[in-house]
């Protein structure tokens, strides 16, 4: 079990002063610098979506620094980076020129240095050096935005690309005192410790496990770190370090080369390259404070599903970071509804199905979830009904809408034995109804709270040994047939095709029912595929063929929806072909191929009599 | 006469307004029997809080009877802190001349407002009431405005820490006039954009 939910974040409290004081290269001025800055300091809040400067307007008359809500920078309309706390922005209040639109993304409360002060300090050494510093560094970082549109091509450059320096380490037996001048000293959020295994000690800990658990200066840092240090190898591209980050709720990973570790990248080094990426969402989820913030949701995923589309990332890994960030937001979502229903009366799992529940989410599309509880009276089910209706809620107000068939945790909260009651039903009764229910429940997965899933996950096991529910549930995955007529041309429907009916469901179907066969839990449809061909029921050319098919539909699928959402229109399963390049056309046909030869197996093993 | 004067007076825009946010810190919540601790203030000008202007002053107890430990201790404040503090009386006169002709800033503006208008006449002054700006009512608004555009209703967070925590603003540290004053300014800046007050009037 992985520690997936960030622990809440515990914030140092400092006044305006103090948080000036701990900020570079204010910490680093003389008492006497220091207090000219401070008796000029002033406080200014801008709500979001304030453009508090233009490239093409009057220079900045302060500098600011955030010390709270986020603010990207855009040049020629693309943002080049993103602020967070303790960032600075209106260095043209020192060069004249402003370089960027500097804009609100959420707001802002940042404190300001008037022009006149600044001035002044330019005459201490370290503030001077910061400044020059600070501008060769944001020079460095604007090529790679300004030269592509976008995200650009490069979520997949490897991780290892960002890193900038080798890891800041300390030894094993040093102090939370000592890790924490040496971050301080180096700028750096987080140190290695070379116990063994290393272990890492970042600023969030150094916040929740030390100051906020009231420990001393001389508490071991080993006792506060975290072990084994999550690490990625050297050439992982940026969305798997991405991918890594959300899954795992971390901020920091360790960058690894040839079995030696040789640096960390942190969310802001992800965030500063990938400005609009998941990395940014998932801040936002993360601070998301109250249920007002719950609108934005959608808007902002949207957008960066648009980015990651055009940057050229393949659907399926899209859609793992989608399914994550929606993770992110149905903790949150928890963590608000039992702060006002009271704590839980026994443990339990949000369950998430159908697209969300094999990590396939990419549009935001109506709401499949249920509540499973370990046990329990009549008050223990009223309240998990109340918070079912509380979380369905947030959903709709986060853009989710409600499931049309009702399959959502309002209808659907009990306590385990129930559930193992129906699943095991549907398995030994499989009737239609009970083919369909299959369909949509058996693709769950826990997206929050910690009820163990795994009895449930056993009832499953049943299915093997049972042929006729196997055979029922083929019958249903063979119904779909691909759109090819005779000589393997493409059967046209209002001039196109549907990638749903003929292509996605045939492979998600086949793909469920081969994972239940080979007993694998595994939810997602390529790695059902790459169990069922690794288990021998199909072969690999078949399996390998039917994987691409499917990553093929999901990414054309996902293009044509956000080209539908663009011009207003409702987005569907339905692509055009004339619109499609004659690359394109081919990769279509051979895609439904490959179906209707996956399709031919399981005819002959689940012994299905086709029409 | 010009013809601005011949029209009837709008109310000034926020940004034309010096609004001098306060916050007391006190023995207690009667202000006819506890003293007050001390005082700080901050001004909002043109729409930004000028830290580099505030004004804080710790006060001398009265004479007849110090202050209880138990207050002292949860204000963070120690006997030997006031013991050399400017008293109520030389303390006053900084606040008034801040407060002439501006408009006084407070979280829960009932309370501070009765202990200055005690302390004032206590020390034989006038207190001619400044116009009030009441975070705690601009609370209350932004809920019912929240409840208009169809957020589940919800008691506003009055509380100066939870309110501000609600609305996205940094924690300070607590029991400190000052800081509480920085902190109910902060949260004027934030309430009156999200309720997108222009003018005086629309914030009284």
């Amino acid at each position: 079990m992985t520690n997936a939910v960030p622990a809440p974040q515990a914030e140092p409290h400092l006044d305006p002063r103090s948080f000036l004081r701990a900020t570079p290269p204010f910490d680093a001025l003389t008492a006497e610098a220091f207090e000219l800055a401070a008796g000029a300091l002033e406080i200014a809040y801008f709500p979001q979506g304030t453009r508090i400067l233009s490239a093409d307007g009057a220079p900045s008359d302060a500098l600011y620094v955030v010390r709270k809500g986020l603010v990207r920078l855009e040049r020629g309309g693309e943002t080049s980076a993103v602020l967070e706390e303790g960032d600075f922005f209106g260095y043209s209040v020192v060069t004249g020129q402003v370089s960027a639109d500097v804009v609100v993304e959420e707001d802002l409360l940042a404190y300001r240095v008037p022009e006149t002060v600044v001035r002044r300090l330019l005459a201490f050494a370290p503030f001077t050096r910061f400044f020059t510093q600070g501008l060769a560094a944001r020079l460095r970082h604007q090529p790679a935005f300004s030269a592509e549109p976008a995200l650009g091509g490069d979520v997949l450059l490897p991780v290892g690309s960002l890193v900038d320096r080798p890891p800041v380490t300390i030894p094993a037996g040093a102090s939370v005192l000592d890790a924490a001048r040496v971050m301080r000293d180096e700028r750096v959020s987080s140190v290695l410790l070379l116990s063994e295994p290393p272990a890492i000690v970042t600023d969030r800990d150094l916040r929740n496990r030390v100051l906020a658990a009231g420990l001393g200066p001389e508490t071991p840092a080993l006792a506060v770190s975290s072990s084994p240090v999550r690490t990625v190898p050297h050439g992982t591209p940026v969305y798997g370090a991405w991918q890594a980050m959300l899954e795992h709720g971390i901020h920091h990973l360790a960058v690894e080369r040839e079995k030696k570790l040789v640096g960390v990248v942190t969310s802001t080094d992800l965030l500063r390259h990938h400005s609009h990426g998941p990395v940014l969402a998932f801040k936002k989820v993360e601070r998301m404070r109250g249920r007002e913030a719950l609108p934005a949701y959608g808007t902002d995923l949207a957008r960066m599903v648009a980015m990651l589309v055009r940057s050229g990332l393949a659907a399926t890994h899209i859609a793992r970071l989608v399914s994550h960030l929606n993770d992110a937001l149905v903790r949150r979502l928890l963590v608000w509804a039992e702060r006002d229903l009271g704590a839980p009366p026994c443990p339990y799992a949000f369950l998430v199905f159908g697209s969300e529940g094999r990590f396939e989410q990419t549009l935001l599309t109506d709401q499949d979830n249920a509540i499973v509880y370990r046990d329990g009276d009549e008050p223990t089910r009223s309240y998990f009904r109340r918070l079912a209706h509380k979380v369905v809620a947030d959903l709709v107000a986060a853009g989710f809408p409600p499931c049309p068939g009702g399959y959502m945790a309002t209808n659907h909260a009990g306590p385990l034995s129930e559930w193992i009651a129906r699943f095991a039903a549907w398995i030994d009764m499989p009737k239609m109804e009970a083919i369909l229910a299959a369909g949509i429940f058996f693709d769950h997965r826990s997206a929050g709270g910690g009820l163990d899933l795994a009895p449930l996950a056993a009832v499953l096991e049943r299915a093997r040994q049972n042929a006729p529910f196997l055979s029922q549930l083929a019958r249903a995955a063979l119904g779909f047939r691909p759109p090819l007529g005779a000589f393997r041309r493409l059967e046209l429907e209002n001039g196109g095709v549907d990638l749903k009916k003929g292509g996605i469901a045939p492979i998600q179907g086949l793909a469920r029912l081969w994972a239940l066969d080979a007993g694998v839990r595994a939810t997602p449809t390529v790695d059902r595929l790459k169990a069922a061909t690794a288990a021998g029921l199909l072969d690999l050319e078949t399996g390998e063929a039917l994987e691409e098919a499917y990553i093929f539909f999901l990414g054309l699928r996902l293009r044509e929806q956000i080209r539908a959402l663009s011009e207003g229109r409702a987005p569907g399963n339905h692509v055009a072909v004339d619109a499609l390049s004659p690359s394109e056309r081919r990769h279509l046909k051979e895609s439904f191929l490959a179906v209707r030869t996956a399709q031919k197996y399981a005819i002959t093993r689940y012994q299905v009599t086709t029409a | 006469m010009r013809l601005r004067d011949l029209l009837p007076a709008r109310s000034p825009r926020f940004t034309e307004v010096v609004f001098w946010a306060l916050d007391l810190e006190t023995e207690g919540l009667d202000p006819g029997r506890d003293a007050i601790l001390s005082v700080g203030m901050v001004p909002v000008r043109r729409g930004l809080v000028r830290l580099g202007e505030a004004f804080s002053s710790l006060v001398h107890p009265r004479e007849e009877r110090p202050p209880s430990v138990g207050a002292l201790g949860a204000h963070h404040l120690r006997p030997f802190d006031t013991r050399n503090a400017p008293d109520l009386a030389a303390v006053l006169p900084e606040i008034s001349r801040r407060l002439e002709g501006n408009v006084l800033l407070v979280h829960h503006a009932t309370i501070d407002v009765r202990f200055l208008k005690a302390a004032f006449r206590s020390t034989g002054r006038s207190w001619r009431p400044p116009p009030v700006v009441d975070t705690v009512r601009l609370l209350y608004r932004w809920a019912d405005a929240r409840r208009f555009l169809g957020n589940p209703p919800g008691d506003p967070e009055l509380n100066l820490f939870a309110a501000r925590d609600q609305l996205g603003l940094p924690a300070y540290p607590p029991h400190d006039a000052l800081v509480d004053a920085t902190a109910t300014a902060e949260l004027f800046l934030a309430l009156r954009a999200r309720l997108g007050c222009e003018r005086l009037r629309q914030l009284l």
